[in-house]
Order: structure tokens, then sequence, then C-alpha cells
């Protein structure tokens, strides 16, 4: 903290005459006022983000050891070594190579205490993935999986190191890049500045190294959350007789990266979120939208990045007719469309689309068909969709695998910014953040979901080019989105999010997180993050019916059929006709029973069951990271041997000039 | 590790005060009570001082100058009060002489003065080293030690350590100097003491210029040398004087 440091000196002076009085530092405004601000310079706190050790059900290894100091050392250079145990300070686009070498180096392995990653210098990195290169590829319903979707990826994400990982931010890369410079030039040897890891990755208990133990012992929780399921128009119980078939439209709401608290996924897969949100605002204008042959259904995954999570438990749910997706049933899902990455569609100056159908049914190729005829109703705006390569082993990794896998002939495609391989260059980084995605490819592939979905929805009937033609999407409303869902600045605290929630962090985070609710009673879970509550509130205005009477409610509403929209928002939500539900997304394979979580056996019917991993995330307190100077302890020996000698030295002077006085005194 | 650090700050600050009591102040009772009264003198002028201040403070420039005026100011204020303790010890000493006299027990001797203004002397030395240093250290108990920019060769708390000890010898023997002068009307001892006072505290300026903390302790150091050196001298003078009357009446 350069600025702060003449404060301390100033301290000492006062020392000298009043401390009382708060020195200043001059030119800026820190002070030093109390013993307290002294500790606050000496423990410089560090605003970082950690990288969080997960378990699965096949084991992890725990090392166990609570706090790490070592001091800072700068890794400029790929072939440095270490001569002690360090904490590395590491430049983002170095990151792979070094922890590809770090597994590969046993002897640089043991020297590392931890590593810190810096924030800046990323301007000029032009790919970084730390997933693999085919990502959740156990998933696959397809047997080619040498594929590379991810050609960027690296899969340093999932390999598992012993010491600590901290991404830092601008602020704090700055001060430690300055501390491990002074290291450097410091040549006296008896003052280092060195990093303090609190515990580090994991907390689990001693003996708990995969999922289930944790699980049984109560030292971890499941990753999960909510998913988010709506119709358009609401599903009224009174017509369950003459249901009509429904298209679904998938998207998923989480991301990962190699830092828990830093996975925006702009692009993959957030861009086709908001495609999504903006798609179901565009034909919640359209009047005659319940004339549609077909339901449109739109579902919102969570935890996908993680084993599909989402979409695999609500298919389950569906098929034990759970209150969750009352109305709805499985044999009803007539086609499936999900949007993935859409953010990136723009290459010649205008967006193109890719269509990854699965499989060649008639139906997936009426999809294929819908889209084009979409693309050219939008004419000028010059919107492309093409049919993804026939190379191609099968569909990208994304949410429709978890359906084929259920049933491998169902109907489905998605929509990508890409052909047979991600054009997202920083796939499940920290840098898939707002400067990856293009507002205007994602306006597009909303603007062509909502007219193929009027298509398809008319199935058979001749389409309204009349109507057709009235469906825009509101491009402000895409960028307000982009504001909201993926920077800091207003975040979640901007205008929309602000009337239907309160939201508890203005900065998003797109990390799944853990499964906090209560499995039982989902249609009002007590725990939803804000992104799910978010999109639950968004979902259920737009696709309410004009019907509903707007008595202001706060929490539940006693008409059937009516749930309450922005019931936490100040002044009270207002009851809306509309069929918007959660479903709990977690693992298949936990059951929560007598209060705690069980792992089941792999389900022979299930063939995703044994790619689960049964991801959990560990207890953990804060992680901190703090950096501070020590001294050699042959210094503070010899502070202690000094001050003794001092005390020793005067009481001798005092016992020699006593006896001399009072022997002066004496002699008379 | 660094308690062994954290106790060495706190015994060269403060281990020779304790030596002074354990070797001479805590032999007498009425010296300890010296000792406390003093201690409490020099906080209460401390806190009307930090009040006055209170409303010029913090100082925002970066200029040396506005600590040369807080530094005067303090030292001026201080020395006056050192004037009341001194009114304050005499009219003691007058009660005391009386008291004396009317159960016709010796008055205080030459000796006894001594080690009075010496109790004084170190209460003051005391409450700054405590005030200024013993609570500064604390933190240097822990894991980390701490260096200013401006002081890369010197730990911040060895070098509030060195300044608490200088400090602490200029007061202790300073009160010896003054009580003395005050009693023998001795201008040349009652300018010295102010004087002393007055460039130790404004020797620890140094401290503000970069690298300046490895000469400004040693000098302090040596003007707490100074001022011991000049009270033992005053000191062996009286007490000859006094022989020599003695032995001459």
């Amino acid at each position: 903290m350069g600025g702060g440091s003449t404060a301390p000196l100033l301290a000492a002076f006062a020392c000298v005459f009043l401390a009382v009085f708060p020195p200043v530092a001059s030119g800026d405004a820190a002070t030093l006022e109390s013993v307290p601000d002294l500790v606050k310079a000496m423990y410089i706190n560090v605003e970082s983000f950690p990288c969080v050790r997960l378990l699965n059900h096949s084991g992890q290894v725990d090392p166990g050891h609570d706090k790490v100091i070592a001091p800072i050392v700068r890794f400029g250079n790929r072939n440095d070594q270490l001569v002690q145990l360090s904490a590395v300070l590491l430049p983002l686009n170095q990151m792979t190579d070094f922890f590809l070498r770090v597994s590969n180096d046993p002897e640089l392995y043991r020297k590392i205490a931890g590593v810190l990653v810096e924030a800046n210098g990323v301007d000029n990195m032009l790919e970084f993935s730390p997933d693999r290169k085919f990502p959740q590829q156990a998933f696959a319903p397809y047997s080619n999986l040498s594929h590379h979707w991810n050609p960027t990826g690296s899969g340093i994400m999932w390999n598992k190191y012993d010491f600590p990982v901290f991404l830092l931010s601008e602020e704090s890369t700055q001060t430690l890049q300055n501390l491990a410079d002074k290291n450097e030039k410091s040549a006296n040897g008896y003052l280092a500045n060195v990093a303090e890891f609190d515990l580090v990755m994991q907390t689990t208990k001693a003996g708990t190294h995969d999922s289930e133990s944790c699980l049984r012992e109560q030292s971890c929780l499941p990753l999960g959350g909510q998913s988010v399921w709506t119709s358009l128009p609401p599903i009224s119980n009174s017509s369950t007789k003459h249901q009509k078939p429904i298209i679904m439209v998938t998207a998923s709401q989480d991301s990962a990266s190699f830092f828990r608290d830093r996975s925006l996924g702009a692009d993959s897969p957030i861009s086709g979120l908001i495609a999504l949100l903006t798609a179901v605002d565009a034909l919640s204008h359209l009047h005659d939208i319940s004339n549609l042959k077909k339901q449109l259904v739109f579902a919102v995954f969570n935890g996908e990045a993680w084993g599909y999570l989402g979409s695999r438990k609500f298919l389950q749910e569906l098929d034990q007719g759970a209150d969750s997706v009352n109305g709805i049933s499985s044999l009803l899902i007539d086609q499936v469309l999900e949007i993935g990455s859409v953010g990136k569609a723009i290459s010649q100056g205008y967006p193109l689309f890719y269509a990854h159908a699965a499989g060649n049914s008639s139906i997936s190729m009426k999809m294929v068909d819908a889209l084009q005829s979409a693309s050219e109703s939008l004419g000028s705006d010059n919107v492309k969709v093409k049919p993804a390569a026939s190379s191609n082993p099968g569909v990208p990794p994304s949410s429709l695998m978890s359906f084929l896998g259920k049933n491998s002939s169902t109907p489905g495609l998605v929509l990508e910014d890409f052909d047979s391989q991600f054009s997202n260059r920083f796939y499940h980084s920290t840098l898939d953040g707002p400067a990856n995605v293009n507002s205007s490819s994602i306006a597009a592939a909303a603007a062509l979901i909502a007219r193929s979905l009027y298509i398809l929805a008319s199935a058979d009937l001749p389409i309204d080019l009349i109507t057709l033609n009235t469906i825009k999407v509101n491009v402000s409303l895409v960028e307000e989105l982009i504001g909201c869902l993926l920077k800091c600045d207003p975040g979640l605290s901007c205008g929309i999010v602000k009337s239907f929630i309160s939201p508890s962090n203005s900065c998003p985070s797109h990390y799944v997180g853990v499964f906090q609710d209560l499995p039982a009673g989902t249609q009002f879970p007590s725990y939803a993050d804000d992104i799910s509550q978010f999109i639950w509130n968004f979902l259920a205005d737009r696709t309410s019916s004009l019907a509903g009477n707007s008595s202001s409610c706060t929490g539940q509403c006693h008409d059937e059929g009516e749930i309450c929209v922005g019931a936490e928002v100040e002044g009270g939500g207002r009851c809306v006709v509309s069929t918007t539900r959660y479903v709990p997304a977690y693992s298949t394979r936990l059951k929560f029973e007598d209060n705690v979580w069980h792992v089941l056996p792999v389900n022979s019917s299930d063939p995703f069951s044994a790619a689960d991993p049964v991801w959990t995330e560990s207890f953990w307190n804060t992680i901190g990271l703090r950096v501070y100077a020590v001294q050699a302890t042959s210094y503070d020996w010899l502070v202690l041997l000094i001050g003794i000698i001092i005390t020793a030295a005067s009481y001798f002077a005092v016992i020699v000039g006593r006896s001399y006085i009072s022997k002066i005194i004496k002699r008379d | 590790m660094t308690v062994a650090a954290g106790l060495g700050y706190a015994l060269v600050a403060l281990g020779p005060a304790f030596s002074l009591f354990a070797g001479v102040v805590a032999r007498k009772p009425f010296l300890v009570l010296t000792l406390l009264t003093s201690t409490l003198f020099w906080l209460i002028s401390l806190i009307i001082l930090s009040g006055i201040w209170r409303v010029f403070l913090p100082i925002r420039s970066g200029a040396w100058w506005p600590y040369a005026i807080l530094i005067l100011t303090s030292v001026a204020f201080q020395e006056g009060i050192r004037l009341v303790f001194w009114r304050l010890y005499k009219k003691t000493e007058e009660m005391l002489d009386s008291f004396a006299d009317r159960i016709s027990k010796p008055r205080l001797c030459l000796t006894d003065k001594m080690l009075i203004s010496l109790a004084g002397g170190l209460g003051h030395g005391v409450a700054h080293a405590v005030f200024f240093c013993l609570s500064l250290l604390t933190p240097a108990f822990g894991r980390a030690t701490f260096y200013v920019e401006k002081c890369s060769r010197m730990p911040f708390f060895l070098v509030s350590a060195i300044i608490s000890l200088g400090f602490l010898v200029i007061h202790t023997f300073s009160m010896i100097i003054a009580f003395n002068g005050y009693d023998e009307r001795k201008r040349s001892d009652q300018v010295f003491v102010p004087v002393v006072h007055l460039i130790a505290s404004v020797m620890t300026l140094i401290n503000l210029a970069p690298g300046g903390c490895v000469i400004g302790t040693p000098l302090l150091c040596v003007v707490g040398a100074v001022t011991l050196q000049y009270c033992w001298q005053m000191v062996w003078r009286r007490l000859s004087e006094q022989q020599h009357r003695q032995f001459s009446s």
C-alpha cells in the first residue's frame, strides 16, 4: 500500500509526542489513527477469488492442512524454477502452461504453496478455457467422443491440486506485484513478504474424501439450485383432458470456471438465457397465442455445467409426476428447442446461427425448416441459419443430451453460434464476460427463436404472415439484461431485476451454488438464488394472461392458478394467472431422507446415472488471503537479546550508581 | 515466533524504567506515590493538549511545519505542567517539613528530594512509553512485522521502542535537573531542561525524511546520554557541596 506509506512513520513520530492525534499520510487521505489501523496496514487482506475444490463420488484427496505461509515469488518465465516453498504470482495468460507443467513436474509441484493469478494482462489473450476439449463428454448420447468441441480447452480445471489457487482483483494484483518486486530487490535476507492462505480449497472433515462420505458426515452439500419453467399461455387445470403437444424451449442459467465466484459465462450459456427471456417477452405481446396448435413451454435449467443437473432432474420429476411439473408430461413433449451459445454469431457482418438437429427425423427437419422460414421472414435484418455440418458426431454439449439420453428419438435442435467447434474461445473461463458477447447477435437469436416458435406452434395451420411479422424483439431489453446479468454495474441492482426481486448481491455470479433447500415443497422453495428468482418472476410476469386481477400480495395468492409476482419488492407484488414453477435441480442420484442426503446406487435404467459425478461442495468458512512482511527468526531473537541486555545493563548501572551515592553520603 | 520480538521491543522501551523502579523507587512507598501522581499529571496534560489540538487535526498537508508548531506548543505546555508539578511538590514539602518539625523528626534531606524528583521524572517517562510505544507494540507480538516506506532499514516497532527509550531517559533525568534548578534558582538548569526537551522532540522530525530514522534515532539516544551525563554531574556537585558544608559545620 504505497499511498499510506508515510502514515506509519508519522505515527512513529507521534509516538514521540502525541500519538492521540491522528497522524496523516502526506498526499492522500489514508490515515493511521489507531492500533487497529496499524494492524490493517500490516496485514493486507487481499481481495481475491478462490478456486474451491469440489468432491465427486469417486473422491478427491484432502491434504488437510489449514494455513499456508510462503514468500511471494513472481513466476514470469515458463522455465523459471523455484528455490523454496513459495506462493507463486502468475499472469493469467500463463496459467494454462503453468498448470499443465505443474501436473507433470513433481519437483515444481512440491515447492508450490499456493498460486495467485493476476487479473490484468488479459487484453492480448486470444484463448483460454480450463475445461476439457469435449466438456461433459460422459453425457454424450453418441460414441464418437474424440471430437473437439472446445479446441482451446486445456482441462486444467478438472485436475486436482493440493495447493490453493486464487484469482486476484485488479487492485490486489497491483499490491502483490509491488510486494513480489520488493522480495526480489531485498537482498538482506531477513525480511520477506509472505502470503498467508486461510483454509484452502476445501475443509472436508478428515476421512470424508468423496461425496458419499461427506454427505453422510453432513460436512458438505450437493451442488444444485432451482430451475424454472413456464408455459405460454398458462395451462389451466380444467383443460387437462385435451392437452396440446408441447414445444419445449430450453436454456441454461449456470456456468463454471476455475474460480468459483468468477463464473460469468456470458456467451456460454447466458447469451442463450437472455435470448430465451427476450423471445418470451416478444411472444407475450401476441394475442392469439392460445389459438395455436401447440403449447409453448420454456424451461431454464440450473446446474447444467455440473452434470446437466437441472434438465435431468426435470425429466425425473416429469416421470414421477411431481407437483413441480403438474400440468405437463413427458409424453406430451413433441419437440425440444435449445438455445445454446448465441452471443458470438456475427462473423461477416450479419448473424449466422447453426442449427444442430438431433438425428434426422422428419420433425427435427421441420424445426430446421421453421428456423429458416423465420430467418427469411426477418428479411432485411439478415439473420441466417444453417444446418450444422453433417460431419459432427451429434449435438454439441447441451441440455438436449439429457432429453436424448432419456429418449434417443426425441426430436430436438440446439441453436448455436458455431458449427463444429465453439466460437467461444473463453469457454468456462473467467474471461467469458460481457465483452465476449454481442447484443445484436443475442437479439437476432431471440427474434429468430420467437418467430420460429410461432411457426412451429402453428403446426399445420396456415401461417398468419401478418402476425408473424409483428413479432419483434425489444433490443433494449437485450442490452438491459446484459447489464443486469453480466456486469457488476448496474448488475442485479438494475431496474428490471429490482422491479421483481430484492437481490442480495449486485454483482452477478452464475456459479450454480449448493442446494440449500429441502427437496419437499418445491412449489415455493424457501431458498432460490437471485438469478432463479429473477427468471421465475420475469417469466411469470411475461406469460401471465391479461385476465389476472391485480390484487396485491406478499406471498401466495388465494385463487387457483394464480401466483404472486414481485412479492419481495417494497409495496408487495401482484397476483397473476401464470403457470410458472420452480423445479429443484440436483443430482438424480441423491435422495434426501431423515435429514441426510443419501447417494443412490447406479440406476441401470438411466444411462446417465453412472456418468453422474454427484458433485458436492464442502462447508467452508470465508476463504481468505492476506499478505504481510515477516522477519527471520534469528532477527526476532536478536531483538529479544538486545532488550534483555539493555534491561540488565541499566539495572546494573542503577545498583552501581546507588551504592556509589550512598558511599558519598556515608562518608560524612 | 515473534513473541520474542515483541518482548524484545518492550524491553528496549521499558527495560531501564523497570530497572529504576525495581532498584530505587520500589524501596520507598512515598516514591511510588510520587511516581503515580506524576504519571497521572502527565496523562492529564496529554488529554488537555489533545483536546486543544483536536480541532486542527488531522493535518492534511504534507508539510513539516504544522508538526513543528505542534511540537513547540506541546513542549511549552508540558514545561508549564512541570512548573505546576513543582509548585505542588514544594507545598507538600513545606507541609511535610512543618509536620516533621512538630513531631521533632528530621526534615527531608537532599537525597530524599532528589529521589522524589527522580520518581516524578520516571512517572513522566513511563507514561510516555506506555502511551506511545507499548500500546503500539501489541501487533508486534503477531506474525508480521512492519516497515515504513521512508524507513526501510528499521522495523517500525524498533524505531518506536528506541524513541521511547530516549524520551524515558530524557524525561526522568531532566526532572531532577529541573527541580534542582528551581530549588537553587539556577537559571542555566532551568533553561537546560526545556531546551533539551525541544531539541529531542524536533529531532524526531528527521524521521519524516526518507531514511531519516537511521540518523534520527541514534541522535535521540545521544541527547538522552547528554541529559544523563549533565544530571550526574549536577548530582555529584550538589552532594559534594553538601558534604563540604556538613564537614565545615
